[in-house]
């Protein structure tokens, strides 16, 4: 091996080419720089690959397929689509069995909107390649957004079976919510977890299921394991905060919900939770300001706006509270435990045909929450209407039997039994003592009846689940508003003026007192307020 | 030279060499520390791809200092020192994979170069060029040819079929002529190189070379005859290599390809073993004890079992531009650099992080190693060409942070809960007392409003004071706009007819204002017949005859011939005028 010879031969082997074929130039390999393109391309170094890609794209003519494939997946990024599609067509010409370039093809129709001509090229390019779970994913979302939600199934599990990952298993739950049917996407979650246990999202949502469900044990396992590996998540701050909230765990709640406060300040349904712990806390100034900031972030949350009103009714603002009322019913119009919010304000503000007419609709609208007809039965023994509050009085025990026939294990509040039983007695309703069930129990899990109590009201229906973002914001309103909800029964457990008080101290001693007098608490909770603003 | 480093890295790196001006680029795959000399020193080596097409070297340092660069002909893709034979004394070789081509050096000498054999080439494509030699076809029918050749063919075509198709129809005559006599060649190039052990597991044993080449085969080289002992195909273009084993006993090459997936190659076989399928492409590719280490595009850092098993996952606060495996066998520790694009350098000891290093640039290169006498070095470049060494000081010792890093720092920031006022709390007081008289005041004034509102439209109503005029006989719509900056205004007022096929006739527009302020030419105007649908612009001017710099409102009425209550009536808000009167 004469070591000379060689190296004249690596330092100047142009000249030699030269001498050997002085015609033909030797043409540059076409590929010689896709490796380069490629280190750039994933350092996301995008201004020195597109000048590399230029150069390349000179040298040869146009034809070096890599390199337009990589400038098209850069124009993609930068948001060029259609720009970048065109040029993942040329790659499909000039390199026709590449399964890659049809499915970059497909993917830019996707990314257009077209999904049915990008179902197309994927279907295209599963013939070249059969076991590529990236094509069976893309089949499914594409499915996804043109609502085939059976096509959309079945392609995502093929992508599953060929390869699992966490985000066909997100896609795959989502179509069984989308699809309505949440037991199926509870089993995907459970197998993603299985898979990827330390996925926070998937422990979210998963966590966020079981809330809706009901299972609250479950739930608040899956989002402690969330909050375990991200501390910061707030989407799981927010649903494990308003279940603390639910328990009356006002303190641990805020300490979690500090966390997410500095993750996302303007989270409206946040500062909502923030203002019913302060409420819960009885810091009412403090939950107004909260309040009011998750107001001023979401004007048109009615939640917020009914949440305002139940602590306006606490503070015996009863002007404020029936204008933030007002404003929430005329927000959403179909619910009746407003109407009778608003009823109690009126009340008070000593309006009686319109508190007349606010309870009536808040009977016709309400169907299953018996706080209701009681407390329209308390205004009508008030106003010396008995025979129409016997009605009333009637109904309500009627819902209470229909609460307790479906769910076996149903606690009422204790309040809302004692003076149920004080309204039968004042109308000589002897027999009526439906709720046979001393108030021992209801006190050791109060607020699971209360929220119970809602699923049949319109707060369960708005949940669109299936979206990440918007998710937690309505799940915690589902389960948060059940507190807010909860809070009009179940305040008195902790002894305060409440709102329902408000109408129904009259029937303290039937018929004696003027509501005026219940409100003599009144400088107490002043004092209160003024130490909040200390 | 050696300061403390002020930035958060605990103090555990001395800082031995800056020069932000060495102008380099390169990546991690072409540095390599080895002992070139055989004194005991170790050198760096680099492979330097100068401006990205021009000006590569292969360069040496010692100390601090450049030693030696000799020029390569074309971009370094990677680049390993490796012994090649037994001989005394025990002195690497470098191999610089180049293009289609390996070249060997000793002493920094070049030594052998070696080449990759040619592809296959189609032949139906070869027929056709012989045929071409042979005149029986001209250059449109070739490109024909070569078309359809390239549609239908499993291998393809040339770099001169390719070149050929894409000429302009007056330059393929030439192009034929030149190229004919060649005889076909198709070439591929080498994406990336590893070493392999031969025989035994010596830190200065034998070693094989493995290469990665753009058409998706893996070769592994016998280091003394330079031929191919094994050859194993991939599915995709190979982008990063990891080997591991000795040839003779068993071997385990993991390579990161271009499609996104990580195939482990063994021994027995020339297929691929596992595959593991990324959500994103791999930047780096480092192997810690057993188990693999990828870093990601999407800015995580993924560990799995040499089978591929997922083990876990670490997000990243910033894009990942390079990793290295950081070993120092003295000290049995091995962990992952990993260089940041937040001008940062991370070392993860599984999923912990260890340490952080600040840069002043991006790190676009990482060895760490034995480098002059010193065992822990790392050598960085960065991405505006610098060249940093740091050596690890001695007593540095790495801690795994606790896993569970306790309640998050924000737990303890108090809430920004908004202050309400005195004047609040006396407010809420007020309404408490008052509340009754608030809300029936409250009440009394909306009606009030709602009462005055709803006259007030009435009233514009029946005295046709808007501009629209919705009169069944003749609807109109009319606006105003006012041009020019005084004390001449030009007036232009757009009439419509909005009725849906009936014409209006015998319009006037008259004008009502303070005369005293303003001149007007001819405030009576007759307005034509008024087509449906189309908008009739009626100018007029406007002279300010005032320089107080006062302006008034100008009334227009429209009205109807023999009627005298106007159809429509617009007021226009006069401009200030600006201008000064000249008569």
């Amino acid at each position: 091996m004469a070591d000379e010879e060689r190296s004249t031969a690596l330092t100047v082997p142009t000249e030699a080419k030269k001498r050997r074929a002085p015609k033909a130039p030797e043409l540059p390999i076409v590929e010689r720089r896709n490796w380069l393109i490629h280190q750039h391309y994933i350092r996301k170094d995008y201004d020195t690959c597109k000048a590399i890609i230029k150069e390349q794209l000179q040298e040869t003519n146009g034809m070096c397929e890599y390199a337009i494939y990589v400038q098209a997946l850069i124009l993609r990024l930068e948001g060029k689509i259609q720009q970048s599609l065109e040029l993942f067509q040329s790659c499909a010409i000039l390199n026709p069995s590449s399964a890659d370039n049809l499915k970059q093809v497909a993917r830019s129709l996707f990314l257009l909107g077209k999904h049915k001509a990008a179902i197309e090229f994927y279907h295209e390019a599963a013939r070249l390649n059969e076991k590529d779970w990236e094509i069976s994913h893309n089949l499914g979302l594409c499915y996804f957004f043109i609502k085939d939600f059976k096509n959309a199934e079945e392609h995502l599990n093929a992508a599953l079976q060929i390869n699992k990952q966490d985000k066909t298993f997100m896609m795959l739950g989502k179509v069984h919510l989308l699809a309505g049917d949440t037991d199926k996407a509870i089993e995907v979650y459970k197998r993603a977890v299985e898979f990827s246990p330390e996925n926070t999202e998937l422990l979210t949502t998963l966590g966020l299921l079981y809330l809706q469900l009901g299972k609250y044990q479950k739930a608040f396992v899956h989002l402690g394991n969330a909050l375990t590996f991200d501390p910061n998540n707030y989407k799981a701050i927010l649903a494990a905060g308003s279940m603390m909230q639910t328990h009356g765990d006002f303190d641990v709640a805020m300490n979690k919900y500090r966390v997410a406060a500095c993750a996302v300040p303007e989270n409206p349904p946040l500062w909502n939770n923030i203002g019913m712990c302060f409420f819960g806390k009885k810091k009412y100034v403090a939950a107004i300001s909260c309040l009011k900031r998750a107001h001023y972030l979401s004007p048109f949350d009615w939640k917020v706006l009914y949440n305002l009103g139940l602590v306006h009714l606490t503070m015996q603002q009863y002007a404020s509270a029936f204008h933030f009322l007002s404003a929430a019913i005329n927000l959403n119009p179909r619910m009746g435990e407003l109407y009778m919010l608003l009823a109690v304000a009126l009340t008070n503000l000593e309006d009686e045909d319109n508190a007349t007419r606010a309870y009536e609709q808040a009977v016709t609208m309400d169907e299953s929450n018996p706080l209701v007809n009681l407390n329209f039965a308390i205004f009508l023994y008030n106003h010396g209407d008995k025979k129409r509050a016997l009605d009333q009085y009637q109904e309500m025990e009627r819902k209470v039997n229909l609460l307790r026939d479906n769910s076996g294990s149903f606690e009422f509040d204790s309040e809302l039994m004692d003076m149920a039983q004080k309204m039968g007695t004042a109308l000589q309703v002897t027999e009526s003592l439906v709720w046979t069930k001393p108030g021992k129990d209801s006190k050791s899990k109060p607020n699971s009846a209360a929220a119970t109590k809602t699923p049949g009201a319109p707060l369960g229906t708005n949940q669109a689940l299936g979206q990440a973002m918007s998710s937690a914001a309505s799940y915690n309103k589902n389960i948060q508003l059940p507190t807010g909800v909860s809070k009009s029964p179940s305040m008195p457990l902790e002894p305060e003026p409440d709102v329902e008080n408000a109408p129904s101290p009259p029937s303290d001693p039937p018929g004696s007192p003027e509501p005026v007098e219940e409100v003599n608490p009144k400088p107490k909770t002043s004092k209160r307020k003024t130490k909040v603003e200390e | 030279m050696s300061s403390m480093e002020p930035s958060g890295d605990g103090g555990k790196w001395l800082d031995a060499h800056y020069d932000p001006v060495a102008g380099l680029y390169t990546f991690s795959s072409c540095v390599d520390l080895a002992d070139l000399s055989g004194d005991g020193e170790s050198r760096l080596v680099l492979g330097d791809l100068g401006s990205g097409s021009s000006g590569m070297k292969l360069k040496v340092y010692r100390g601090t200092a450049l030693m030696s660069e000799s020029t390569l002909l074309d971009l370094p893709a990677g680049l390993v020192a490796f012994f090649m034979d037994l001989h005394e004394p025990r002195i690497p070789a470098v191999a610089v994979a180049s293009g289609p081509c390996i070249y060997v050096y000793k002493n920094m000498r070049p030594y052998y170069k070696f080449t990759l054999p040619g592809l296959e080439v189609n032949t139906l494509e070869q027929d056709v060029w012989q045929q071409v030699r042979e005149g029986q076809i001209d250059p449109l029918t070739l490109k024909e040819m070569l078309e359809s050749i390239r549609k239908k063919a499993d291998t393809p075509l040339s770099v001169r079929s390719l070149r050929f198709l894409s000429l302009e129809p007056d330059e393929m005559e030439e192009f034929v002529q030149l190229q004919k006599q060649q005889p076909i060649k198709r070439q591929t190039v080498i994406t990336c190189i590893g070493t392999l052990k031969k025989s035994t597991a010596d830190e200065d044993g034998v070693s094989c070379l493995v290469i990665g080449t753009e058409c998706s085969d893996v070769y592994i080289l016998d280091p003394e005859a330079f031929i191919i002992l094994t050859k194993m195909s991939l599915p995709a273009a190979p982008t990063m290599m990891d080997v591991t084993g000795q040839y003779d006993v068993e071997f385990r090459i993991t390579v990161a390809c271009r499609n996104g997936n990580i195939y482990i190659l063994r021994r027995e076989s020339d297929k691929p073993k596992y595959c593991v399928e990324l959500s994103s492409h791999p930047v780096g590719l480092v192997r810690v004890g057993k188990n693999m280490v990828v870093g990601c595009t999407d800015e995580s850092l993924q560990g799995f079992t040499q089978k591929g098993k997922k083990l876990w996952r670490v997000e990243l606060p910033a894009p990942i531009t390079t990793m290295a495996s950081m070993d120092l066998p003295t000290k049995g520790f091995q962990a992952v650099l990993l260089g940041l694009a937040n001008c940062e350098v991370h070392l993860y000891r599984d999923k912990n992080l260890l340490s952080t290093i600040k840069t002043p640039d991006v790190v676009s290169s990482i060895c760490f190693g034995r480098y002059g006498r010193e065992d822990g070095t790392l050598i960085m470049t960065t991405k505006g060409g610098g060249l940093m060494v740091k050596i690890l000081k001695r007593t540095a010792a790495f801690e795994d942070r606790d896993n569970a890093p306790g309640p998050p720092l924000a737990q303890s920031i108090r809430l920004n809960v908004p202050k309400k006022t005195k004047l609040y709390v006396d407010q809420t007081l007020r309404e408490r007392e008052n509340g009754l008289a608030m809300h029936r005041a409250f009440q009394m004034d909306l009606s009030r409003l709602r009462l005055a509102a709803a006259k007030a439209y009435v009233k514009a109503l029946e005295s046709s004071l808007t501009p629209m005029s919705s009169s069944l006989t003749e609807p109109l719509k009319m606006n105003a706009v006012v041009q020019g900056l005084g004390p001449s205004f030009k007036l232009t007022l757009n009439v419509q007819n909005t009725a849906a096929c009936r014409p209006v006739m015998n319009l006037a527009i008259s004008f009502l204002y303070d005369e005293g302020l303003y001149r007007m030419k001819n405030p009576y105007m007759r307005i034509p017949l008024l087509v449906p649908g189309l908008i009739y612009p009626v100018e007029t001017f406007v002279e300010c005859t005032s320089d107080k710099g006062i302006s008034d409102i100008i009334k227009v009425f429209v009205l109807h011939e023999g009627r005298s209550s106007p159809l429509l009536t617009a007021h226009i808000n006069m401009p200030i005028s600006e201008g000064l009167m000249l008569n």
